[in-house]
Protein backbone atom coordinates (compact mmCIF):
# COMPACT_ATOMS: atom_id res chain seq x y z
CA UNK A 1 0.00 0.00 0.00
CA UNK A 2 1.25 3.50 -0.77
CA UNK A 3 1.95 5.97 1.10
CA UNK A 4 -1.66 7.90 -0.52
CA UNK A 5 -3.55 4.95 0.52
CA UNK A 6 -2.17 4.23 3.74
CA UNK A 7 -3.02 7.98 4.62
CA UNK A 8 -6.93 7.68 2.65
CA UNK A 9 -7.50 4.40 5.09
CA UNK A 10 -6.12 6.83 8.07
CA UNK A 11 -9.13 9.40 7.18
CA UNK A 12 -11.14 6.83 6.85
CA UNK A 13 -10.70 5.76 10.18
CA UNK A 14 -11.36 9.49 11.48
CA UNK A 15 -14.40 10.08 9.67
CA UNK A 16 -17.03 10.90 11.61
CA UNK A 17 -20.08 8.08 10.53
CA UNK A 18 -23.14 8.45 11.98
CA UNK A 19 -23.48 6.19 15.29
CA UNK A 20 -24.75 2.64 13.58
CA UNK A 21 -28.29 2.00 14.47
CA UNK A 22 -29.52 -0.68 16.32
CA UNK A 23 -30.44 -2.21 12.95
CA UNK A 24 -31.39 -5.43 15.18
CA UNK A 25 -33.76 -3.70 17.31
CA UNK A 26 -35.63 -1.89 14.41
CA UNK A 27 -36.70 -5.27 13.08
CA UNK A 28 -37.48 -6.82 16.29
CA UNK A 29 -39.93 -3.62 16.59
CA UNK A 30 -41.22 -4.03 13.14
CA UNK A 31 -41.78 -7.62 13.91
CA UNK A 32 -43.76 -6.80 16.97
CA UNK A 33 -45.97 -5.11 15.82
CA UNK A 34 -48.15 -7.65 14.16
CA UNK A 35 -47.88 -9.64 17.60
CA UNK A 36 -49.26 -6.60 19.66
CA UNK A 37 -52.80 -6.37 17.02
CA UNK A 38 -52.60 -10.52 17.16
CA UNK A 39 -56.80 -10.59 17.56
CA UNK A 40 -56.86 -7.46 14.94
CA UNK A 41 -56.02 -7.10 11.69
CA UNK A 42 -52.70 -9.46 11.19
CA UNK A 43 -50.84 -8.48 8.04
CA UNK A 44 -50.30 -10.85 5.39
CA UNK A 45 -48.78 -14.34 6.61
CA UNK A 46 -46.18 -13.33 3.83
CA UNK A 47 -44.96 -10.17 5.30
CA UNK A 48 -44.80 -11.61 8.65
CA UNK A 49 -42.87 -14.40 7.37
CA UNK A 50 -40.29 -11.90 5.73
CA UNK A 51 -40.09 -9.22 9.18
CA UNK A 52 -39.75 -12.76 11.13
CA UNK A 53 -36.99 -14.39 8.47
CA UNK A 54 -35.01 -10.45 8.66
CA UNK A 55 -34.63 -10.62 12.24
CA UNK A 56 -33.44 -14.23 11.78
CA UNK A 57 -30.47 -12.66 9.22
CA UNK A 58 -29.81 -9.79 11.47
CA UNK A 59 -29.33 -11.69 14.13
CA UNK A 60 -26.89 -14.19 12.59
CA UNK A 61 -25.20 -11.65 10.45
CA UNK A 62 -24.79 -8.84 13.14
CA UNK A 63 -22.97 -12.43 15.41
CA UNK A 64 -26.06 -11.27 17.86
CA UNK A 65 -27.21 -15.33 18.06
CA UNK A 66 -24.11 -16.17 18.50
CA UNK A 67 -23.01 -13.30 21.10
CA UNK A 68 -23.68 -15.62 24.47
CA UNK A 69 -21.11 -18.29 22.91
CA UNK A 70 -17.93 -16.83 23.01
CA UNK A 71 -15.85 -19.37 21.22
CA UNK A 72 -18.74 -19.30 18.26
CA UNK A 73 -17.22 -16.80 16.48
CA UNK A 74 -15.36 -18.12 13.85
CA UNK A 75 -15.94 -17.19 9.92
CA UNK A 76 -19.59 -18.39 8.84
CA UNK A 77 -18.92 -20.79 5.77
CA UNK A 78 -22.68 -21.31 4.76
CA UNK A 79 -26.19 -19.68 5.74
CA UNK A 80 -29.17 -21.82 6.35
CA UNK A 81 -32.49 -19.85 7.29
CA UNK A 82 -36.07 -20.93 7.78
CA UNK A 83 -38.53 -19.37 10.03
CA UNK A 84 -37.73 -20.20 13.60
CA UNK A 85 -34.26 -21.63 12.76
CA UNK A 86 -30.86 -21.29 11.36
CA UNK A 87 -28.24 -23.27 10.46
CA UNK A 88 -24.46 -22.11 10.11
CA UNK A 89 -21.67 -23.89 8.55
CA UNK A 90 -18.35 -22.82 10.17
CA UNK A 91 -14.96 -23.32 10.33
CA UNK A 92 -14.64 -24.55 13.76
CA UNK A 93 -17.18 -25.53 16.41
CA UNK A 94 -16.77 -25.09 20.14
CA UNK A 95 -15.70 -27.74 22.08
CA UNK A 96 -18.82 -30.29 22.07
CA UNK A 97 -20.61 -30.34 25.59
CA UNK A 98 -21.04 -33.09 28.13
CA UNK A 99 -23.90 -35.27 27.39
CA UNK A 100 -26.86 -34.55 29.72
CA UNK A 101 -30.61 -35.53 29.96
CA UNK A 102 -32.81 -33.22 27.39
CA UNK A 103 -34.94 -30.78 29.17
CA UNK A 104 -38.11 -31.23 27.08
CA UNK A 105 -40.24 -29.28 29.78
CA UNK A 106 -43.81 -30.52 31.56
CA UNK A 107 -44.82 -33.83 30.47
CA UNK A 108 -48.87 -34.22 29.56
CA UNK A 109 -51.61 -35.70 27.30
CA UNK A 110 -51.13 -34.84 23.76
CA UNK A 111 -55.14 -33.42 24.12
CA UNK A 112 -53.38 -30.97 27.12
CA UNK A 113 -50.80 -29.95 25.30
CA UNK A 114 -53.20 -28.76 22.64
CA UNK A 115 -54.96 -26.58 25.33
CA UNK A 116 -51.74 -24.93 26.23
CA UNK A 117 -49.74 -24.58 22.95
CA UNK A 118 -50.29 -20.85 20.47
CA UNK A 119 -50.52 -23.64 17.84
CA UNK A 120 -52.39 -27.21 16.67
CA UNK A 121 -49.74 -30.04 17.41
CA UNK A 122 -49.06 -31.62 13.83
CA UNK A 123 -48.12 -35.50 15.05
CA UNK A 124 -46.66 -37.63 12.27
CA UNK A 125 -48.98 -40.74 10.83
CA UNK A 126 -46.28 -42.64 11.06
CA UNK A 127 -44.85 -43.79 13.54
CA UNK A 128 -48.25 -42.43 15.25
CA UNK A 129 -48.85 -41.19 18.86
CA UNK A 130 -45.95 -40.58 20.59
CA UNK A 131 -44.40 -42.42 23.59
CA UNK A 132 -44.51 -39.46 25.48
CA UNK A 133 -45.61 -35.90 25.44
CA UNK A 134 -43.53 -32.83 26.54
CA UNK A 135 -44.08 -29.43 26.21
CA UNK A 136 -41.93 -25.87 27.40
CA UNK A 137 -43.77 -23.03 28.02
CA UNK A 138 -41.25 -20.41 28.32
CA UNK A 139 -41.43 -19.14 24.67
CA UNK A 140 -44.17 -17.48 22.93
CA UNK A 141 -46.78 -20.35 22.01
CA UNK A 142 -44.75 -22.81 23.64
CA UNK A 143 -42.97 -25.44 22.44
CA UNK A 144 -44.05 -28.85 22.04
CA UNK A 145 -41.64 -32.68 22.12
CA UNK A 146 -42.68 -35.33 20.69
CA UNK A 147 -40.52 -38.80 22.01
CA UNK A 148 -40.65 -42.38 20.18
CA UNK A 149 -38.69 -44.95 21.64
CA UNK A 150 -36.49 -46.57 18.96
CA UNK A 151 -37.59 -49.20 16.94
CA UNK A 152 -37.40 -50.70 14.03
CA UNK A 153 -36.91 -48.03 11.48
CA UNK A 154 -36.24 -46.05 13.90
CA UNK A 155 -33.26 -46.75 15.50
CA UNK A 156 -31.77 -45.07 18.88
CA UNK A 157 -29.76 -41.47 18.07
CA UNK A 158 -27.03 -42.02 20.13
CA UNK A 159 -27.61 -37.34 20.78
CA UNK A 160 -31.15 -38.60 22.45
CA UNK A 161 -31.60 -42.06 23.05
CA UNK A 162 -34.77 -41.94 21.60
CA UNK A 163 -36.16 -43.22 18.02
CA UNK A 164 -37.52 -39.90 17.18
CA UNK A 165 -37.39 -36.83 18.92
CA UNK A 166 -39.90 -34.15 16.94
CA UNK A 167 -40.21 -31.11 18.07
CA UNK A 168 -42.59 -27.77 16.87
CA UNK A 169 -42.86 -24.29 18.00
CA UNK A 170 -44.04 -20.98 16.20
CA UNK A 171 -41.09 -20.03 13.97
CA UNK A 172 -43.03 -16.53 13.42
CA UNK A 173 -43.17 -15.63 17.12
CA UNK A 174 -39.48 -16.48 17.86
CA UNK A 175 -38.04 -16.68 14.84
CA UNK A 176 -34.44 -16.86 16.59
CA UNK A 177 -35.41 -19.70 18.47
CA UNK A 178 -33.12 -22.55 17.16
CA UNK A 179 -29.69 -22.52 16.31
CA UNK A 180 -27.49 -24.83 14.92
CA UNK A 181 -23.62 -25.08 14.00
CA UNK A 182 -22.36 -27.58 11.63
CA UNK A 183 -19.01 -28.27 10.89
CA UNK A 184 -17.58 -28.61 6.89
CA UNK A 185 -18.24 -32.31 6.70
CA UNK A 186 -21.60 -31.79 7.65
CA UNK A 187 -24.63 -32.51 4.91
CA UNK A 188 -26.99 -29.87 4.68
CA UNK A 189 -29.33 -29.78 1.73
CA UNK A 190 -32.41 -27.42 1.12
CA UNK A 191 -35.35 -29.05 0.20
CA UNK A 192 -39.00 -28.39 -0.85
CA UNK A 193 -41.44 -30.43 1.08
CA UNK A 194 -44.97 -30.11 -0.54
CA UNK A 195 -44.32 -26.62 -1.15
CA UNK A 196 -42.65 -25.69 1.96
CA UNK A 197 -39.24 -24.84 2.66
CA UNK A 198 -37.21 -27.07 5.24
CA UNK A 199 -33.45 -28.21 5.53
CA UNK A 200 -31.68 -32.01 5.95
CA UNK A 201 -28.58 -32.13 8.12
CA UNK A 202 -26.93 -35.43 8.26
CA UNK A 203 -23.38 -36.71 8.59
CA UNK A 204 -20.92 -35.59 11.17
CA UNK A 205 -23.17 -34.70 14.62
CA UNK A 206 -23.82 -30.74 14.91
CA UNK A 207 -23.93 -28.63 17.57
CA UNK A 208 -27.83 -27.40 18.34
CA UNK A 209 -28.92 -24.54 20.94
CA UNK A 210 -32.00 -22.50 21.83
CA UNK A 211 -32.00 -19.09 22.00
CA UNK A 212 -34.69 -17.76 24.83
CA UNK A 213 -36.41 -14.89 23.85
CA UNK A 214 -34.45 -12.89 26.74
CA UNK A 215 -30.83 -13.88 25.27
CA UNK A 216 -29.72 -15.45 28.27
CA UNK A 217 -28.51 -19.48 28.64
CA UNK A 218 -27.62 -20.14 24.99
CA UNK A 219 -24.64 -21.83 26.01
CA UNK A 220 -26.94 -24.09 28.70
CA UNK A 221 -29.16 -25.52 26.07
CA UNK A 222 -25.33 -26.61 23.45
CA UNK A 223 -25.89 -30.00 22.97
CA UNK A 224 -24.97 -32.84 19.99
CA UNK A 225 -27.18 -33.49 17.76
CA UNK A 226 -28.19 -36.15 15.17
CA UNK A 227 -29.42 -35.95 11.23
CA UNK A 228 -32.31 -33.40 11.75
CA UNK A 229 -34.75 -32.56 8.78
CA UNK A 230 -36.22 -29.03 9.78
CA UNK A 231 -39.33 -27.94 8.02
CA UNK A 232 -41.66 -25.07 8.12
CA UNK A 233 -45.05 -26.08 7.91
CA UNK A 234 -47.62 -22.79 8.09
CA UNK A 235 -46.25 -20.32 11.30
CA UNK A 236 -45.05 -24.00 12.88
CA UNK A 237 -40.92 -24.65 12.62
CA UNK A 238 -40.68 -28.74 13.12
CA UNK A 239 -37.64 -30.39 13.61
CA UNK A 240 -37.66 -34.26 13.57
CA UNK A 241 -34.44 -35.29 15.29
CA UNK A 242 -33.44 -39.04 15.10
CA UNK A 243 -30.56 -41.91 13.40
CA UNK A 244 -32.54 -42.35 10.14
CA UNK A 245 -31.65 -41.33 6.39
CA UNK A 246 -33.30 -38.88 4.70
CA UNK A 247 -35.24 -40.94 2.80
CA UNK A 248 -36.97 -42.09 6.57
CA UNK A 249 -37.24 -38.05 7.75
CA UNK A 250 -38.98 -37.49 4.48
CA UNK A 251 -41.73 -39.90 5.04
CA UNK A 252 -42.08 -39.27 8.76
CA UNK A 253 -42.78 -35.53 7.46
CA UNK A 254 -44.86 -35.94 4.39
CA UNK A 255 -47.08 -38.38 7.36
CA UNK A 256 -47.13 -35.12 9.82
CA UNK A 257 -50.87 -33.91 10.24
CA UNK A 258 -53.14 -32.10 12.88
CA UNK A 259 -53.44 -34.65 15.96
CA UNK B 1 -19.92 -6.70 12.35
CA UNK B 2 -22.17 -6.51 9.04
CA UNK B 3 -24.57 -4.23 10.69
CA UNK B 4 -22.21 -1.39 10.98
CA UNK B 5 -20.42 -1.29 7.48
CA UNK B 6 -23.78 -2.13 5.95
CA UNK B 7 -24.89 1.02 7.61
CA UNK B 8 -22.04 2.93 6.40
CA UNK B 9 -22.11 1.82 3.14
CA UNK B 10 -25.70 2.96 2.83
CA UNK B 11 -24.71 5.83 4.51
CA UNK B 12 -21.75 6.87 2.02
CA UNK B 13 -24.33 6.47 -0.70
CA UNK B 14 -27.29 8.27 0.71
CA UNK B 15 -25.30 10.67 2.37
CA UNK B 16 -28.74 10.38 5.52
CA UNK B 17 -28.29 8.90 8.53
CA UNK B 18 -31.94 7.81 8.44
CA UNK B 19 -31.65 6.51 5.47
CA UNK B 20 -28.86 4.94 5.23
CA UNK B 21 -30.96 3.06 8.54
CA UNK B 22 -33.96 2.11 6.14
CA UNK B 23 -31.56 1.01 3.19
CA UNK B 24 -29.72 -1.35 5.83
CA UNK B 25 -32.77 -2.56 7.40
CA UNK B 26 -34.76 -3.41 3.89
CA UNK B 27 -31.49 -4.88 2.62
CA UNK B 28 -31.28 -7.45 5.71
CA UNK B 29 -34.53 -8.00 4.49
CA UNK B 30 -34.47 -8.27 0.99
CA UNK B 31 -30.70 -10.80 1.64
CA UNK B 32 -33.14 -13.29 4.13
CA UNK B 33 -36.00 -13.29 1.30
CA UNK B 34 -33.03 -14.10 -1.32
CA UNK B 35 -31.70 -16.34 0.63
CA UNK B 36 -32.52 -19.02 -1.85
CA UNK B 37 -30.64 -17.41 -4.12
CA UNK B 38 -27.49 -17.18 -2.47
CA UNK B 39 -25.00 -19.54 -4.47
CA UNK B 40 -23.49 -21.48 -1.39
CA UNK B 41 -19.95 -21.45 -0.76
CA UNK B 42 -19.97 -17.85 -1.99
CA UNK B 43 -19.24 -15.35 0.25
CA UNK B 44 -21.38 -13.56 2.08
CA UNK B 45 -20.76 -10.26 2.67
CA UNK B 46 -20.40 -8.72 -0.69
CA UNK B 47 -23.91 -10.14 -1.69
CA UNK B 48 -25.19 -8.45 1.78
CA UNK B 49 -23.90 -5.33 0.34
CA UNK B 50 -24.48 -5.54 -3.23
CA UNK B 51 -28.14 -6.00 -1.64
CA UNK B 52 -28.10 -2.99 0.95
CA UNK B 53 -26.24 -0.36 -2.12
CA UNK B 54 -28.78 -1.19 -4.20
CA UNK B 55 -31.56 -0.10 -1.56
CA UNK B 56 -29.59 2.74 -1.00
CA UNK B 57 -29.10 4.25 -4.24
CA UNK B 58 -33.02 3.39 -4.73
CA UNK B 59 -33.46 5.66 -2.16
CA UNK B 60 -31.59 8.51 -3.45
CA UNK B 61 -33.11 8.00 -7.09
CA UNK B 62 -36.65 8.47 -5.30
CA UNK B 63 -36.07 11.23 -3.46
CA UNK B 64 -34.85 12.67 -7.40
CA UNK B 65 -31.99 14.30 -5.52
CA UNK B 66 -27.77 13.34 -5.43
CA UNK B 67 -26.04 12.54 -2.29
CA UNK B 68 -24.05 15.43 -0.37
CA UNK B 69 -21.70 13.39 1.20
CA UNK B 70 -20.52 15.91 4.31
CA UNK B 71 -17.58 14.11 5.05
CA UNK B 72 -15.88 15.33 8.13
CA UNK B 73 -13.37 13.87 11.21
CA UNK B 74 -15.27 13.01 14.12
CA UNK B 75 -14.18 15.61 17.11
CA UNK B 76 -12.68 13.17 19.01
CA UNK B 77 -10.37 12.18 17.06
CA UNK B 78 -8.76 15.60 16.02
CA UNK B 79 -4.91 15.86 16.96
CA UNK B 80 -4.55 16.97 20.33
CA UNK B 81 -7.07 14.47 21.43
CA UNK B 82 -6.29 13.61 25.48
CA UNK B 83 -5.57 10.31 24.22
CA UNK B 84 -4.02 9.76 20.92
CA UNK B 85 -3.08 5.98 20.06
CA UNK B 86 0.41 5.83 19.40
CA UNK B 87 0.18 4.13 16.20
CA UNK B 88 -2.90 5.79 14.43
CA UNK B 89 -0.28 8.34 13.23
CA UNK B 90 -3.42 10.86 12.91
CA UNK B 91 -3.63 13.23 9.60
CA UNK B 92 -2.29 16.77 10.83
CA UNK B 93 -5.36 18.99 9.77
CA UNK B 94 -3.44 20.84 6.66
CA UNK B 95 -3.14 17.39 5.28
CA UNK B 96 -6.29 16.56 5.64
CA UNK B 97 -7.97 19.48 4.34
CA UNK B 98 -5.94 19.06 1.57
CA UNK B 99 -7.08 15.39 1.03
CA UNK B 100 -10.67 16.51 1.65
CA UNK B 101 -10.37 19.17 -1.24
CA UNK B 102 -8.90 17.00 -3.44
CA UNK B 103 -11.54 14.10 -3.26
CA UNK B 104 -14.45 16.74 -3.98
CA UNK B 105 -12.73 17.18 -7.17
CA UNK B 106 -12.95 13.61 -8.11
CA UNK B 107 -15.79 12.72 -10.24
CA UNK B 108 -18.76 11.05 -8.34
CA UNK B 109 -17.90 7.16 -9.21
CA UNK B 110 -14.08 7.53 -8.88
CA UNK B 111 -15.20 9.29 -4.91
CA UNK B 112 -17.64 6.30 -4.32
CA UNK B 113 -14.75 3.69 -5.33
CA UNK B 114 -12.29 5.70 -2.74
CA UNK B 115 -14.43 5.93 0.02
CA UNK B 116 -15.55 2.47 -0.48
CA UNK B 117 -11.92 0.53 -1.30
CA UNK B 118 -10.06 2.75 1.79
CA UNK B 119 -12.89 4.47 3.77
CA UNK B 120 -14.62 1.66 4.40
CA UNK B 121 -11.97 -0.60 3.77
CA UNK B 122 -13.86 -3.10 1.67
CA UNK B 123 -12.31 -5.80 -0.51
CA UNK B 124 -12.31 -4.99 -4.56
CA UNK B 125 -15.09 -8.01 -4.96
CA UNK B 126 -17.06 -5.99 -2.18
CA UNK B 127 -16.33 -2.65 -3.50
CA UNK B 128 -17.58 -3.88 -6.90
CA UNK B 129 -20.64 -5.38 -5.48
CA UNK B 130 -21.37 -2.00 -3.77
CA UNK B 131 -20.72 -0.04 -6.97
CA UNK B 132 -23.10 -2.65 -9.18
CA UNK B 133 -19.57 -2.78 -11.78
CA UNK B 134 -17.21 -4.92 -12.61
CA UNK B 135 -13.79 -5.78 -10.58
CA UNK B 136 -11.63 -4.28 -13.29
CA UNK B 137 -13.98 -1.11 -13.24
CA UNK B 138 -12.75 -0.73 -10.04
CA UNK B 139 -9.10 -1.20 -10.27
CA UNK B 140 -9.33 1.60 -13.06
CA UNK B 141 -11.34 3.75 -11.38
CA UNK B 142 -9.22 3.78 -8.23
CA UNK B 143 -5.99 4.20 -10.31
CA UNK B 144 -7.12 6.75 -12.15
CA UNK B 145 -8.40 8.33 -8.53
CA UNK B 146 -5.01 7.88 -7.01
CA UNK B 147 -3.37 9.32 -9.75
CA UNK B 148 -5.36 12.53 -9.38
CA UNK B 149 -5.41 12.67 -6.03
CA UNK B 150 -1.40 12.16 -6.27
CA UNK B 151 -1.01 15.08 -8.93
CA UNK B 152 -3.55 17.23 -6.63
CA UNK B 153 -1.51 16.92 -3.57
CA UNK B 154 2.18 17.09 -5.38
CA UNK B 155 4.51 14.20 -4.35
CA UNK B 156 5.76 16.19 -1.40
CA UNK B 157 2.69 15.70 0.23
CA UNK B 158 2.89 12.04 0.28
CA UNK B 159 5.98 11.12 1.86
Amino acid sequence: MTELERSLVQLGRELDYPPTPDLAAGVRARLQAPRRRRLAVLPPAGLRRALALALVALLVLAGGVFAAVPSVRDAVLEFFGLQGATVERREQLPAAPEPRPLQLGDPMTLDDASRVLGFTPLVPADPGRPDSVFVRRDIPGGELSLAYRPRPGLPEAASTGLGLLVSEFRGDLVPEYVGKLAPETTRIERLRLGGERAIWIEGTPHLFFYRRPDGLDTQRDLRLAANVLLLERGDVLVRLEGGFGRERALEIARSLGPS
Amino acid sequence: MHGTVAFRTAWLITGSAADAEEAAQDGFVKAQRALGRFREGAPFRPWLLAIVSNEARNRVRAAGRRSALALRVAEERRPGDAVPSPEAALLDSERRDELFAALARLSENDRRAVACRYFLELSEEETAAVLDCARGTVKSRLSRALERLRGELGEEALR
